[in-house]
């Protein structure tokens, strides 16, 4: 059990690898407070905390399909600013790893009503139960809809959500038969969605002996995910989702089954395992930093919380976050986004170099202004040494970047940031101080390094 | 309009003007895949269209004669009335007539029952099977293009113009490009322009990453950089070299292909291009769904095969059609299909045999899943194409397939060489001899990649004086210039397997 060892060092390097890698961007001032605390009191207690439930958009009761359109877009505002204003608590960037676990897409599941539920589902259990979650998950209307559980009755069996379930939600290939499949898609009869909700019709569902797994009963949809949930490989499976998130793209089976153990222990409820996972050695060994590469949306919300921006441009965000492949509510299938190295190519990454070029300049790259704008000086001055060039450097970079840069590369950025001038020479209060820092953040935020945490 | 102006409307440019970096002045070429011959392939193309979500191969191609069709599919079933016959048992979908014409004009080959033993019906292990080219049990993480572009184009060679070896339409990249030995082998981008607007101001760097898995990950990102830079202006510049001839549709599919016979005609060498299109996962309602997914398809594919021709791309390009999987004979509950096996694919070009190959599908001898067994391995439909499209010898072919897969009768070979001799002329060097510098003429009758090579007597090579794709024509290019020795020279055209030479004197 070596790797759930506890870290001893609770110092800024930890600091800084356990916030990239759960808050969607951070600053001086988070990496102050958290070292403030011990690792037991911010984890469990901040990071893991729950926080009041938000109040949704007010057109979320009704199942009428106007402005569709203008919904998902103001829903998915709605959800940014979440993020952006998320405190410490990482529960935002677990919605966004159960949408794209159990997932639906809007396009087919039509109205952004029930993608709000879905989301609030997902806000609900974001640190809660796996196999409850996953229970809900299956009788949601949007998920219903999505993976045709709404057209699955008696006698006319539809095999799609059953499939999906074992294969992409809960075991993976190669831990159940077809035959399994068939024998869950009749346990799982019986569910009609009518509007925002769903509801059960009892004359559609097959009410005979079903096997699956070798257990034999009439079952429902409950003893379904009960079943699925017994079998040996379930914990490690979300384990192994878990790891990926967290860790690194390519999973180690050893460290994911000492999770699926923690996770089995506590029938399935996930704050022990993140909280073990956080503390461990293992995700604070140095082979792990800086090893994962920025999901759009992770990378359009963490520059807007690096640089403290409360109100940013939600549009914009939006839009180049879809431009890089990741569109709020509408994965590409129902395995979700690839993620890793499927979020860079030739298109996104100069796509991504744009993006944060018109953050710096306060200009969209078709002109117009961007809603806000970000003074650059007063920002270098919520540093502790804004006036030694050097110390500004490595501690912005520390906010910035959390691959460990080399000696050459940060000596190419202080070169960037004097622009010519000598060391001595930098001061805040130099007219020139403002293009100086816009050139030094638009060649920091270009480095490859910067799409790494 | 200024530049400046014309990238703004462009909406790609930042506000500001962009900023440049340059790390300790190094070409950005440091960290470019290799480069490669295109001649190799001798300017043969392959298009790749991938239907994703797994068409239902017995509502495309339709055994109408069949009671157990019928029988097996009462809500969803093409009536016989309906079908486009091509013979007495077998008719396609309505919804494509302009594929019907491509096979009564013998450029399409339907190739009947194509899957693998042991099928597995998940959409992505089976993508990742036919991506990769693996047997059903077995992970492998390139895939076949991927693999066939490192065999065949192995070392770098410095005379040849950058372009990429496989190009994908959209925003991500698949792992049918990548090979496990060199990385990513191939480029993707939405459209030219844009791809070249995006890239405006970058440049590469050159610090080595460390050792370590973040360094893994940072060595690919500035693969990425570095390929993204060298081949936007190239791309563009072909994409600007023609304009298409045909109106596509107006759909996904329609713009990507559109631009793929640009880049083709415009001169770009790439040998493969991977277009995709959605949507084939229809497990319910599907009639109409399934009748404008094929309609989409046929339309864009056939505007795609007349654009070529007029282009003068036609005899290079051969396109072919896959899904991971078909679907299941018997419809379901909800008037769709759930995922099934085998099912038809479409090879079309204007080099194709035409005609089906294959038998219909036999709806008596099914699997336990009520799915359709396979007839022809699909690794049989790639082998075919490595060899008799793109040129490739057996043995290599085995590697690259990981396995022995015999060919299919799909390619008319014959024709499909494009610089068979009656193609090119050479002619005698005029001044002959000469003293310093002699002009020679060659003419080329349809579109070629050829080069012209000079050597001396012991058949070193002296110079390359010109290679790349040329449009028909007539070319003169000039040798000496006093920088050779006096004596006997012989200069030869290369265009594929075909040579013809001539003889020059320098006498000083």
């Amino acid at each position: 059990m070596t790797g759930l060892q506890k870290i001893s060092d609770w110092d800024e390097k930890a600091v800084i690898h356990i916030l990239s890698r759960t808050i969607l961007g951070y600053t001086q001032q988070d990496i102050d407070f958290a070292l403030s605390l011990t690792p037991d009191d911010f984890i469990d207690n901040y990071l893991l905390a729950d926080k009041p439930e938000p109040t949704p958009p007010f057109w979320v009761y009704d199942s009428s399909s106007d402005n569709a359109t203008e919904r998902t877009r103001e829903l998915t505002y709605w959800w940014y600013n979440l993020m952006i204003r998320q405190g410490y608590s990482f529960r935002e960037k677990m919605v966004l790893f159960w949408h794209n676990h159990f997932v639906s897409e809007i396009d087919k599941v039509g109205l952004p009503q029930r993608m709000y539920w879905q989301n609030k589902l997902f806000r609900d259990y974001a640190f809660g139960n796996v196999k409850e979650l996953t229970k809900k998950v299956t009788i949601d209307p949007a998920m219903l809809i999505y993976l045709d559980g709404d057209k699955n009755r008696r006698g006319a069996p539809n095999e799609n959500y059953a499939r999906e379930l074992m294969e992409l939600f809960t075991l993976g290939i190669g831990n159940y038969t077809e035959t399994d499949i068939q024998e869950a898609a009749r346990a799982l009869t019986g569910w009609r969605v009518d509007g925002v909700t769903s509801y059960f019709q009892e004359n559609r569902f097959d009410n005979g002996i079903k096997t699956i797994f070798g257990e034999s009963g009439n079952f429902g949809y409950e003893d379904v995910v009960d079943i699925i949930f017994r079998q040996p490989a379930c914990a490690p499976f979300i384990c192994r989702e878990l790891y990926k998130e967290f860790i690194y793209h390519v999973p180690d089976e050893n460290f994911v089954n000492q999770l699926a153990d923690i996770l089995r222990q506590n029938d399935y409820e996930l704050k022990p395992v993140l909280s073990a996972l956080l503390k461990s050695t293992y995700f604070h060994s140095e082979e792990i930093r800086g090893s994962k590469i920025k999901s759009p949306v992770e990378f359009v919300v963490q520059v807007m919380r690096q640089f403290n921006v409360n109100t940013p441009d939600y549009n914009f965000m939006r839009q180049t976050a879809e431009q890089l492949d990741q569109k709020l509510f509408d994965p590409p299938n129902v395995s979700g986004w690839d993620g890793d190295k499927r979020w860079i190519n030739t298109t996104t990454l100069p796509a991504r170099n744009v993006f944060t070029d018109s953050i710096v300049e306060g200009e969209k790259p078709n002109g117009s202004d961007l809603t806000f704008h970000i003074d650059l000086v007063e920002f270098a001055r919520t540093f502790p040494e804004p006036e030694n060039a050097a110390a500004l450097v490595n501690d912005i970079a520390k906010i910035f970047i959390q691959f460990p840069l080399s000696e050459k590369r940060i000596e190419y950025l202080l070169e960037t940031l004097l622009d010519g001038a000598e060391v001595y020479d930098w001061s805040t209060f130099d007219p020139q101080a403002e293009k100086r820092l816009k050139l030094f953040f638009k060649t920091l935020m270009r480095l490859s390094e910067y799409q790494l945490s | 309009m200024d530049r400046r102006k014309f990238l703004r409307q462009l909406g790609l440019l930042t506000g500001a003007g962009t900023v440049s970096l340059t790390l300790g002045n190094v070409p950005v070429r440091a960290f470019a895949k290799p480069l490669f011959n295109a001649s190799a392939v001798n300017g043969k193309v392959l298009v790749l269209v991938q239907l994703s979500g797994g068409n239902d191969g017995l509502n495309t191609v339709v055994p109408f004669a069949d009671s157990n069709y019928h029988n097996a599919r009462p809500g969803i079933r093409i009536r016989e009335n309906d079908v486009l016959r091509i013979s007495n048992n077998l008719g396609l979908h309505p919804s494509l007539q302009p594929f019907k014409n491509l096979y009564d004009d013998g450029e399409l080959v339907i190739v009947q029952n194509v899957g693998y033993p042991n099928p597995d019906r998940s959409h992505f292990r089976s993508t990742d099977i036919w991506l990769s080219a693996s047997d059903s049990n077995e992970y492998i993480e390139d895939g076949w293009i991927g693999r066939f572009l490192a065999k065949a184009f192995p070392e770098p060679e410095n005379f040849n113009p950058n372009h990429p070896m496989a190009i994908q339409i959209g925003a991500s990249q698949s792992m049918l490009l990548q090979c496990t030995c060199q990385g990513q082998m191939g480029i993707s981008f939405e459209n030219p322009n844009q791809f070249y607007q995006l890239i405006n101001g970058s440049t590469a760097d050159n610090d080595p990453p460390p050792n370590t898995l973040a360094g893994e990950q940072l060595r690919y990102i500035k693969q990425i950089a570095a390929q993204s830079i060298q081949y936007a202006q190239i791309i563009k510049d072909a994409a600007d070299n023609v304009e298409n001839k045909v109106q596509y549709p107006n759909t996904s599919l329609g713009r990507q292909l559109a631009i793929v016979a640009e880049l083709i005609a415009g001169g770009l060498e790439t040998p493969v291009y991977l277009t995709s299109v959605g949507g084939f996962d229809t497990h319910s309602n599907q009639s109409n769904s399934h009748a404008n997914l094929l309609q989409n398809l046929s339309g864009s594919i056939s505007a795609f095969m007349e654009d070529l021709k007029l282009l003068g791309a036609a005899n290079r390009v051969v396109l072919m059609t896959f899904s991971e999987f078909g679907r299941r004979v018997e419809q379901n509950g909800s008037g769709g299909t759930d995922h099934g096996t085998a099912a038809p694919l479409f090879v079309i070009g204007k080099n194709v045999k035409g005609g089906v190959v294959g038998s219909n599908p036999n709806l008596e001898d099914l699997d336990n899943n009520g799915d359709l067994k396979y007839e022809f391995d699909f690794r049989q439909i790639y082998a075919t194409l490595l060899q008799d499209q793109l040129g490739m010898s057996a043995d290599k072919m085995n590697e690259v397939l990981l396995g022995n897969f015999e060919t299919l009768p799909i390619i008319d070979v014959k024709h499909a060489t494009s610089g068979g001799p009656v193609s090119f002329s050479l002619y005698q060097n005029y001044p002959n001899p000469f003293n310093p510098a002699t002009q020679i003429r060659y003419e080329l009758r349809i579109p070629q990649y050829i080069r012209l090579v000079v050597y001396d007597p012991t058949g070193a090579e002296v110079v390359t004086l010109d290679q790349g794709w040329k449009q028909a024509g007539s070319y003169t290019v000039t040798f000496g210039n006093g920088r050779y020795p006096s004596g006997v020279y012989y200069c030869r055209l290369i265009s594929g397997s075909y040579k013809q030479t001539i003889k020059m004197v320098l006498l000083k």
